[in-house]
């Protein structure tokens, strides 16, 4: 029996649109989900408190200010960076003097009149966004940072985690 | 003349550059996903009447459970803990070298929740002792200086918890000094 050989070849197509349709689905997803608000916080490992209330969206308007600050004592707020771990007095009172002035530019740039009560405290909450293992005296320095007379946002939010023991964790 | 129509070719679309687009947007957003950290936080507000520049205010009398945080050992950081004292009585000693709850074994961290649970009995007694109201009751935090600012934040937030859990909210934190005094950076500044 002799072969049969096939010579009117034909260009092989590949079908491209279940592909497409897929990836574009994949795109969809990922924009779906990203939450580009994540962003703003930096890796730090949170204390943890059974008495903490659910993180939800906020509203836009006073979108709080995260400050966050890593177990060695930076604080990371925006794109800034400040040491308060220095061992000189003088350069510690300087990245605190350096943190109120971001806080106060950043604070007028989102509209100084709209975010401020009748007695020119702050409607913006800041949350600390603080390493269990950092110092309590620099949570309290940004604490006092916040609280000055130029800036007066008083309405706190301290970072925590549920704790792994507790029941549905 | 007659119009000369050639034979009716196919045209397609060259997908190429798209599909390079769209990956490119793909490995964009797998790159941007973060997938959410926190899930929980602990409100709080500072008196507008109180620290370094109080606004004017008539300080009422108010009934106090205060908490004092110690940092002892601290040369030593293997050997260094944060001490609970409260109403300068009762002491409570968290571990030693406590290095974080996700980094310790589970009976140091049974060692640490008892401290902190019996902490937190300790303020329910004082509640009962005011008469049981803790809306009349202000807990306060205070972390004497020197070295009391050396205490992790980690160990404030669980006294913090240990208030609101025995159902005080209306918890104040005393301050650190800043590095320097005002006059002291007036004087660096003059420098």
């Amino acid at each position: 029996m002799a072969a049969k050989v096939i010579t009117d070849t034909e260009d092989a197509k590949m079908n491209m649109t279940p592909m497409i349709d897929m990836t574009f689905l994949l795109v969809v997803f990922f924009m779906l989900t990203i939450d580009l608000s994540q962003k703003e916080f930096f890796p730090v490992d949170l204390p943890f408190a059974t008495t903490g209330v659910e993180d939800k969206e906020e509203d836009d308007e006073v979108r709080r200010f995260v400050i966050n600050l890593t177990g060695d004592g930076t604080v990371h707020f925006k794109s800034y960076e400040f040491n308060l771990a220095s061992e000189d007095p003088g350069e510690q009172d300087d990245a605190i003097q350096a943190l109120q002035d971001a806080l106060r530019q950043v604070h007028s740039e989102r509209g100084e009149i709209l975010l401020r009560e009748k007695d020119g405290a702050s409607k913006v909450p800041v949350m600390i966004h603080a390493d269990w293992g950092a110092k309590w005296k620099y949570v309290q320095w940004i604490m006092q940072a916040c609280a000055h007379p130029d800036i007066k946002i008083y309405k706190l939010q301290f970072a925590v985690k549920k704790p792994p023991t507790e029941k549905g964790s | 003349m007659d119009l000369q129509l050639g034979e009716p070719q196919e045209t397609e679309l060259n997908m190429t550059p798209m599909i390079d687009i769209v990956f490119q947007l793909i490995i964009f957003f797998l790159l941007s996903l973060k997938f959410k950290t926190i899930d929980r936080r602990i409100e709080s507000m500072m008196p507008k009447d109180r620290g370094p520049n109080p606004a004017p205010s008539i300080l009422e009398e108010e009934d106090k459970i205060k908490v004092k945080l110690f940092r002892r050992g601290i040369a030593d950081r293997e050997r260094a803990f944060t001490l609970l004292k409260i109403d300068n009585a009762a002491q409570y000693p968290l571990p030693k070298g406590w290095k974080g709850r996700l980094k310790e074994t589970p009976d140091r961290i049974e060692r640490y929740d008892a401290t902190v649970a019996a902490v937190k009995r300790a303020i329910e007694d004082r509640i009962a002792a005011y008469g049981g109201i803790t809306d009349q009751i202000v807990g306060e935090i205070v972390a004497p200086p020197p070295r009391g600012g050396s205490v992790p934040h980690g160990d404030a937030v669980a006294v913090l918890n240990a208030f609101m859990e025995a159902g005080i909210t209306n918890v104040k934190f005393e301050g650190t000094p800043t590095p320097l005094t005002s006059s002291e950076r007036a004087a660096r500044a003059a420098r």
